[in-house]
């Protein structure tokens, strides 16, 4: 040790230094806390497009026409695991429209066409009723209507599209619009673990 | 509709129902047969035998919840379950477990015809065909570009008629195909149509058929569910009800007896729900 330096100095230093980093530590746990991502989400189980046993019904849109931004954080996603991959689908299709020339429904569900469906694997193109079909949803037209959501619902469909958040639009407004409207209480706010 | 004289029918009778009394079925109902003047029914894990006025005159617990139940010529009981089937005595309960698990995974539908014993395979997608001493003979369906039947309800439904030709329902091609009891497809009928009843509506139907006496072959639909009859040609004759069973419905098993009387199982009120002819049709 430096004779410049009594002991009193060094333990000086050193609770100075320790004040500091606890100071900083605090700072850092109040800023992740002011900045804290609770982000909102929706509950496929309440809400009305897709909540089971929710037959005849109609389509709420509200995820849509609530939303502060022009085309809404809310879309439909389509998950893969649970489709069905059905050559006449429900969601695609508006199954009570006129049969056109191709045997297909002429009219689709989605006003904005933001489905695409495709055939997969080996296509049989002599008889298109035996190929699987693959829907994929455009999320920069899909504005999350709800329309395909609740054609998709069982027992229609198998209802493996759902609504959900997509965080990278939500503006994360502590009053969201959309949970204000929500007539089911389905849109809520849900820590980082959660959504 | 074709030429052929179309039968009205009307709701005669409810049997079972929701509930927790012993003639209930508390959370599911799925497969119907009729055998002598009983009908047969399984949900929940049980087995319930009722008389034609629907009063409950047997029941035996199952080892899993059944998929099915059909009745063999010797008025023995087969239950379809996971991986199994369970066989029962009326009067004497269970005598047997089979399992085949190489082949059988979801047993949704059991058919005999001809001395041959059918399951229907709802893992596979297909229909598993054995000789009277369970020695496995062919696949129904497995030749299918789809890899099978195309199931997205999962059911795997099928009847045998008279001649041991087999019907079964493929509802994502919305079509009720005829085989041979080798595999061969002999024919088919029905195509998509969201509007007219001769069609079948929806992603997938029809979901369930039986065939009757005369070889007209009754299916049910889902999302709306209802009841027709075509006879054998395809062609449709009635739709025999499309207002009595609850909107949630799906998969609605079906037997029909010797009068004409249709059976149909509703899946979300869990009961059965007897059809009969306004004007009676006695069969041999």
């Amino acid at each position: 040790m430096s004779p410049e330096h009594s002991r009193r100095e060094v333990l000086g230093h050193a609770a100075r230094g320790a004040a500091l980093a606890g100071l900083g530590g605090l700072t850092g746990l109040l800023w992740l806390k002011a900045n804290a991502t609770y982000a909102w989400s929706i509950d496929a189980t309440r809400c009305i497009d897709s909540k089971l046993g929710a037959v005849g019904v109609s389509v709420c849109e509200r995820c849509s026409t609530e939303c502060v931004l022009g085309l809404s954080a809310v879309r439909a996603v389509n998950q893969f695991t649970k489709c069905g991959r059905c050559y006449v689908c429900p969601a695609y299709f508006k199954i009570t429209s006129a049969v056109g020339p191709d045997g297909l429904p002429s009219e689709k569900v989605c006003p904005r066409d933001a489905i695409k469906r495709e055939p997969i694997g080996w296509i049989d193109r002599d008889d298109p009723a035996n190929n699987f079909y693959e829907y994929t949803i455009d999320e920069k037209l899909c504005n999350g209507c709800g329309r395909c959501v609740l054609e998709c619902k069982e027992p229609a469909g198998l209802g493996s599209i759902v609504l959900e958040v997509r965080h990278n639009a939500c503006l994360d407004c502590n009053r969201c619009a959309i949970a204000q409207a929500c007539p089911e209480d389905a849109f809520e706010r849900l820590p980082p673990a959660n959504p | 509709m074709s030429g052929a004289r179309a039968v009205e029918y009307r709701l005669a009778r409810r049997i079972g129902g929701r509930g927790f009394s012993p003639h209930q079925f508390h959370e599911a109902l799925r497969g119907v047969a009729l055998g002598g003047d009983h009908v047969f029914a399984v949900g929940d894990s049980a087995l319930k035998v009722f008389d034609t006025e629907g009063n409950l005159r047997g029941k035996w617990a199952t080892a899993f919840p059944g998929e099915c139940v059909a009745v063999d010529g010797e008025s023995r009981l087969w239950v379809g379950e996971r991986q199994q089937v369970e066989i029962f005595h009326p009067t004497n309960g269970l005598v047997d477990t089979w399992r085949d698990p190489e082949r059988l995974g979801r047993v949704t539908a059991i058919g005999f015809g001809k001395g041959d014993l059918f399951l229907a395979d709802a893992t596979a997608r297909c229909i598993r065909r054995y000789d009277a001493q369970r020695r496995f003979l062919n696949d129904i369906g497995d030749r299918h570009r789809k890899g099978g039947f195309d199931i997205p309800n999962g059911v795997v439904d099928f009847a045998v008629d008279g001649e041991g030709f087999v019907h079964v329902a493929n509802p994502g091609m919305h079509r009720v195909e005829r085989y041979s009891a080798e595999g061969a497809l002999l024919g088919h009928f029905g195509r998509f149509d969201g509007r007219d009843p001769s069609g079948f509506g929806g992603c997938c139907n029809p979901t369930n058929l039986t065939v009757d006496s005369r070889g007209r072959v009754i299916v049910s639909e889902k999302a709306a569910p209802r009841v027709k009859v075509y006879d054998p040609a395809g062609e449709l004759l009635t739709v025999v009800a499309d207002a009595a069973f609850d909107a949630g419905a799906r998969n609605m098993d079906l037997a029909v007896d010797s009068m004409g009387r249709i059976y149909v199982v509703d899946t979300a009120t869990l009961q059965i729900c007897v059809f009969s002819p306004a004007a009676p049709e006695v069969t041999a």
